[in-house]
């Protein structure tokens, strides 16, 4: 990473090292205990199993933002861009896979044969190629060029390609909520630990575990995953070592779209409506998981984005709502004053 | 090439506006004193156009039918406040400053929204433009209570006359009503309120829990949503089961994710047995299409009559239906934007008398709109107070049928 990268990094382990590093973090638990301890106070006034109710569509709902912020972190770990369009690529996944519904047979309400997951599945692979496609083509023709420009630019081309797939989506499908169309089997799923678990939920689940275990899998084991994180530590010396850095680098926002496309499916099928801004909203809050997971940390981010929608749906279920998003970015503002590396912090190279 | 492109087909539709403008002069015939022009203000693209075009319908019909008044061409000149699709407060203020600045255009039928029309009185009232809107339904426009923020003498100058009317009746009636027919005849006592944060769903929400716990019933759950953040209203719709709620009261509109979570609400809640209420905002046809294939059970409140149920009305809404044939034209308060045109025009009309058959003066306009005087009109009949409050006002209310709102019945409202 850049010489910047590298001077914020020391800076923070410094202060981290320190006695005031410690009292701030020993400040960060004390606030998640009173949250807990809030939190406990509520659980009685509701009936049994309602607790567990939350906690699933909260998992769900963590696990769709944990996918969105998988994108930000990667592209932020390997080229330093906060990639602003990132959450209308997610979007696109969404319009995309709304229309794609019916040309794979797919319908609201339709019964399920014994071949339906394929066309769902087929639907996934369709969205999820055409996201990472463009993600790709927006590397190629927003940052790749501005690679070694100052910062600011391939940052300000990345809000220029964001409001450009803003308009796109609004032409395309005008300004109304798009009604996503349910297609899994109404009322499908599992009751466990007291409460319902709902086919939206488990699928969610499903995809996420399995795309996030791919993806771990694949930055450890694979020759262009090494690539990857090498190009992340050290870009010239990863070309050095004979590294392919722009394939490197198309990998990266290619993979990120994959997930984020999956994310707008997802998105969808859990919540039946899109719209052409969505991507402004959810990225806002994956974008915040990302950072709260340590900005650039793959594990983070997927942490991140599930103890963000987890506070989100627990904040909505038992307390007043109208303060969810104030305490989401308090929580942003908190975790970059205490651990400014996020929770896991960023992933220092090894020497 | 491009901008070649974009200049050609603005000569192109500044010619076929050009030549619309013509023909509408020319058909009206005898208007050689001058030309008034009528404005309107509702949000009629995108997911507001739904709300908004249907007025904007009834004022254009409305012109056409008088055509010349007192040897006056009368032309209406439409303004749209949305942007993105969603009505806009900032938007519809400067569409109010362009009127403001043509002398000829005497007065505006809008706007659409509570928030708006906030935002376009302070603007209207320097300039002594009047303004009647068929919908505006927020209390604090015109009432003074201890929680308006802001009162309504901070929108206006006092040393003005008051220039805004409306013909809806307030939330202080739209919320309760529903809140009674709630209680009284669709027999709920416990239900799960929830607001999209806005003036007009807010204020509509908090009426309606204050008359539903008046009444005896229990509001389970009360939430307000910052809706343009909020995807999942799961956890809402947990709590409203977990507290046994058989109801659901949406303080929204259709643009603000109004019914949403009727749609979430599948595997949650039952549509059959809980049923799912709004105000007016949610009475349209994006609504149902939110709604998915939980779009049933559901009813709204208009806070005016629907033209329909006076036989009296027959002619003139199969003459309209054949003017205006797109299905936005025809909506909830379509009759209503036709209504308060024809206030207005009555209200020229007195005014190029008191002026001595010239043109009148804004302030000669609005000293006759203020006295209008039991004017009977297709959905009701019009006299307003001081406040600029119609003086009595109806209530409907409307179910979903298959996928039509469909009348069910109506009561007038005494202020």
């Amino acid at each position: 990473m850049g010489a910047v990268g590298e001077s914020i990094r020391h800076r923070r382990s410094d202060f981290r090292a320190g006695l005031t590093g410690r009292i701030l973090d020993v400040g960060l638990y004390v606030l998640i205990g009173f949250f807990v301890i809030l939190l406990g106070t509520k659980i009685g006034d509701h009936g049994p199993g309602y607790f567990q109710q939350i906690l699933f569509f909260a998992l769900a709902n963590g696990a769709i933002y944990a996918l969105i912020a998988l994108g930000y972190t990667m592209v932020y770990g390997i080229i330093e861009l906060i990639n602003f369009a990132h959450g209308d690529v997610f979007a696109f996944g969404a319009f995309l896979s709304a229309s794609l519904m019916g040309v794979f047979g797919l319908s609201e309400g339709m019964t399920w044969g014994p071949f339906t997951i394929l066309q769902l599945l087929a639907v996934f692979v369709v969205t999820m190629l055409a996201c990472a496609a463009l993600n790709v083509g927006i590397e190629r023709i927003a940052y790749r060029p501005l690679r070694h420009a100052p910062r600011l630019a391939p940052l300000i081309t990345a809000i220029g390609v964001s409001f450009f797939l803003e308009g796109a989506m609004f032409l395309w499908k005008g300004p109304s909520n798009v009604h996503y169309p349910d297609v899994l089997p109404s009322g499908a799923g599992v009751d466990a630990l007291g409460a319902h678990i709902d086919i939206k939920a488990i699928t969610d689940w499903v995809v996420a575990i399995v795309l996030v275990v791919s993806l771990s899998l694949f930055t450890d084991r694979t020759r262009l995953g090494k690539a990857m994180r090498a190009t992340a530590q050290d870009r010239d010396a990863a070309q050095l070592m004979g590294i392919d850095i722009n394939r490197t680098i198309a990998a990266t926002f290619f993979i990120g779209a994959l997930l984020a496309g999956a994310g707008g499916i997802m998105y969808g099928l859990s919540y039946n409506t899109s719209v052409f801004d969505l991507g402004f909203s959810a990225g806002l809050v994956a974008f915040t998981a990302a950072v709260f997971g340590g900005i650039g940390n793959i594990y983070g981010a997927a942490i991140g984005g599930l103890v963000l929608g987890m506070i989100q749906s627990f904040w909505d279920g038992y307390f007043d709502s109208a303060w969810t998003q104030v305490i989401i970015f308090t929580i942003l503002i908190l975790v970059l004053v205490f651990r400014p590396t996020g929770i896991l912090g960023m992933r220092v190279p090894e020497k | 090439m491009s901008k070649r492109w974009l200049k050609s087909a603005s000569l192109m539709f500044v010619g076929v506006f050009l030549a619309a403008a013509c023909s509408t002069g020319g058909g009206g015939g005898g208007g050689n004193k001058g030309e008034i022009i009528i404005a309107s203000d509702f949000p009629t693209s995108g997911a507001d156009r739904a709300s908004g075009r249907g007025p904007e319908a009834g004022v254009a019909y409305a012109v056409q039918l008088n055509a010349t008044i007192k040897g006056f061409t009368i032309t209406h000149k439409p303004y749209d406040d949305a942007v993105n699709g969603v009505h806009d407060p900032q938007k519809g203020a400067q569409n109010v400053t362009d009127m403001c600045g043509n002398s000829k255009v005497l007065g505006m039928v809008g706007p659409f929204n509570s928030n708006v029309a906030r935002a376009e009185i302070p603007v209207a009232n320097k300039c002594n433009l009047v303004q009647i809107s068929p919908s505006n339904t927020n209390e604090c426009l015109t009432q003074t209570f201890p929680y308006c923020d802001p009162q309504p003498s901070a929108l206006r100058d006092a040393s003005q006359p008051n220039n805004y009317f409306r013909i809806a009746a307030p939330d202080t009636v739209q919320g309760p009503a529903m809140a009674d027919f709630a209680f009284d005849t669709l027999k709920v006592t416990k239900i799960a309120v929830w607001s999209d944060n806005e003036t007009f769903g807010k204020g509509v929400a908090d009426n309606f829990a204050k008359e539903f716990t008046k009444k005896g019933g229990t509001v389970v759950v009360r939430q307000d949503f910052d809706w343009k953040s909020t995807n999942d209203f799961k956890p809402f719709l947990q709590r409203a089961k977990d507290g046994g709620a058989t109801a659901i009261y949406a303080g929204a509109t259709s643009a603000t994710k109004g019914c949403i979570p009727r749609a979430q609400a599948k595997g949650i809640l039952d549509a059959a047995t809980v049923a799912y209420l709004g105000p007016d905002g949610i009475g349209d046809s994006q609504c149902v299409k939110d709604a998915g294939d939980q779009a049933s059970n559901m009813y709204f409140t208009n806070a005016a009559a629907d033209a329909s149920q006076d036989p009296a009305n027959k002619d003139l809404i199969a003459a309209f239906s054949k003017a205006f044939t797109q299905k936005e034209d025809t909506a909830a308060y379509t009759f209503p934007g036709y209504d308060c045109a024809k206030i207005l025009l009555d209200g020229i009309s007195r005014a190029i008398d008191a002026a001595g058959g010239n043109m009148p003066t804004r302030k000669q306009v609005i000293d006759a709109v203020q006295n209008t005087k039991s004017l009977k009109l297709p959905t009701g009949t019009y006299s307003f107070d001081k406040n600029g409050d119609p003086t009595g006002a109806t209530m409907a209310f409307y179910k979903l049928q298959g996928s039509d709102w469909a009348f069910v019945k109506q009561f007038g409202v005494g202020q």
